[in-house]
């Protein structure tokens, strides 16, 4: 968002306070997410939660259309529509929710750093592993697959992975891994005592590489060899996941995969 | 292990410099600090015509046995294999915090470097495509700056950063060489995104850089605004210079001759072909 934008939708955020009523809208779970997706949905769902703020899932074919910006996860908040992480922090923190209030400067270059690091791996990582289907009958959800791909493929032009064979973005994500294991420590969140919303992307990322059914395992593989970062992992769904099993449906994460 | 004498046959092409720098291009840039921050021994040839480079793309990596390389990411994993590597004294968390710093340079830097040198209107036509026009050979050079144009704005597109400067504010906080005082690949990485000055902590990093690694540049750059023969190094300049004049003398009597044969000197040559058969006729051309 250009910095006008983001003033002036501060300005309107900070006038009301969070509804009861909030949903995060995402494409549907079995058939049509993709992987990238699925991570940032998780990674904006723990966000809220580690915020303390109630938001009920909904699951959509037409997410992707509905979104302001094309992307998902995006919420809807009283009359306002935010989509992706970025703007969604941003917009709790107008409200007078923040996570990384607590954090020098220092420290807040670091975990724009260390998140950026996760977007450039992980997320394009994940988005190198093919696999879309569609509700839609045919033909247009062959139509709609042709076009994701090509999509991505000139996305991964851009950034130069085209020409990266599978064993490279393996290597690219182990390194990856390593930087934030050896970032995370023995630190139970990656900032002192306190999550922010750099452990509530790690987490979306990773928890959605470790418990999806893909071709091959190799990613999981790689992520559990790193131990304090599978603990990191099951830490955040225990605190902030675990008790919306036992509770109510209005909780919108139904009971996915889990990590035990 | 690898011995220097294998080093020394790999070939580095890059973008020529210009206004004190060693390169105009951030990548290229990239490439040259890290390896003279790891003291390689690499043969440089900076050109102005990517179609020179071995993979059709500056920088570019020519290796004895590795083929050509050409993303400066993988160029400096390449270099650090044949162990010229500039970051033995990094601890592995700072290791960590490279990855993710280079991650934020290139995730909110160079959307807006980019910008600044292509797909800014002013800056374009009076600074960047005058540069690559000047420096193309002929008739690349009517072609070339647009082409890359459109690839930067197809990439920038799809890349899509808005914030232009707050990546910069952040790293304001780490002075000089960032881990201790010898440079590292972060330190090549960070020279190659700002030597746009734009903040006084960052600016004093990287006239200290210039300053340090590369002292022969400024120099070379001042006397090659000067002078019109450009001095030492591979004077790629030079050829090409010769045989755009070559090329234009040729034209100039090509032209003209044309024009004499289609007005004057055709009646000559009748003549001449008349008097072939008598050789002791007069043979003064008729005008």
């Amino acid at each position: 968002m250009s910095l006008a934008a983001e003033a002036f939708v501060s300005q309107i955020a900070a006038a009301e306070p969070w509804p009861e009523n909030a949903t995060l809208y995402q494409p549907l779970r079995e058939d049509q997410i993709l992987l990238s997706d699925c991570a940032s949905s998780l990674a904006v769902q723990a966000y809220l939660r580690m915020c303390n703020l109630p938001v009920h899932v909904s699951c959509r074919s037409n997410a992707e259309y509905m979104s302001p910006s094309g992307k998902v996860p995006f919420v809807h908040v009283g009359n306002q529509v935010v989509s992706e992480l970025g703007p969604i922090v941003q917009f709790t923190k107008a409200k007078g929710h923040s996570l990384s209030d607590g954090l020098d400067d220092v420290q807040r270059a670091e975990m724009k750093a260390y998140m950026e690091l996760v977007n450039n791996m992980l997320l394009t990582a994940e988005i190198s592993r093919p696999r879309y289907s569609s509700p839609y009958s045919w033909p247009l959800n062959q139509i709609l697959a042709y076009q994701k791909q090509w999509e991505v493929r000139r996305k991964m032009n851009a950034i130069g992975w085209a020409g990266k064979s599978l064993e490279q973005v393996y290597e690219d994500v182990s390194q990856c891994c390593q930087a934030l294991s050896q970032r995370l420590g023995t630190q139970p969140y990656f900032f002192n005592k306190q999550p922010t919303e750099l452990d509530a992307l790690v987490f979306g990322h990773l928890f959605t590489i470790l418990t999806t059914r893909l071709t091959s395992d190799e990613l999981g593989e790689k992520i559990k060899s790193y131990s304090n970062l599978l603990a990191f992992c099951r830490r955040i769904e225990q605190s902030y996941f675990e008790d919306s099993q036992a509770g109510s449906s209005s909780r919108g994460y139904s009971k996915g995969p889990s990590l035990f | 292990m690898a011995a220097p004498s294998q080093m020394a046959t790999s070939q580095l092409y890059c973008w020529e410099g210009d206004w004190d720098l060693p390169s105009v291009d951030n990548e290229c840039l990239i490439v040259l600090a890290y390896a003279k921050f790891a003291g390689a021994p690499l043969k440089l040839h900076k050109i102005g015509n990517p179609w020179r480079s071995p993979t059709g793309s500056l920088p570019a990596l020519k290796t004895r046995k590795n083929g050509s390389l050409s993303q400066p990411s993988d160029i400096i994993i390449h270099l650090r294999k044949q162990k010229y590597n500039a970051d033995f004294d990094l601890s592995a968390k700072e290791e960590a915090d490279t990855l993710a710093f280079i991650s934020l340079l290139e995730e909110k830097l160079m959307p807006a470097l980019v910008y600044t040198r292509w797909i800014d209107p002013k800056n374009y036509v009076e600074v960047t495509r005058r540069w690559h026009a000047k420096h193309a050979p002929f008739p690349l050079n009517f072609f070339l700056p647009g082409s890359i144009q459109r690839q930067q704005l197809e990439r920038l597109r799809l890349v899509r950063g808005d914030e232009e400067l707050t990546a910069g504010e952040e790293l304001e906080l780490y002075c000089d060489f960032f881990f201790g005082d010898s440079p590292s690949p972060l330190d090549s990485f960070v020279f190659g995104y700002l030597h746009l000055k734009s903040l006084d902590n960052l600016s004093h990093f990287c006239s200290n850089i210039l300053a340090l690694y590369f002292p022969s540049e400024g120099r070379e750059g001042f006397s090659r605004k000067v002078s019109s023969q450009p001095e030492g190094g591979d004077a790629d300049n030079e050829p090409g210079k010769r045989r755009k004049q070559l090329l234009s003398v040729l034209v100039a009597l090509g032209a003209m001759l044309s024009y004499a044969l289609l007005t004057g000197i055709v009646a000559i040559q009748h003549v001449k072909q008349e008097d072939v058969g008598c050789k002791d006729e007069d043979r003064t051309p008729v005008a």
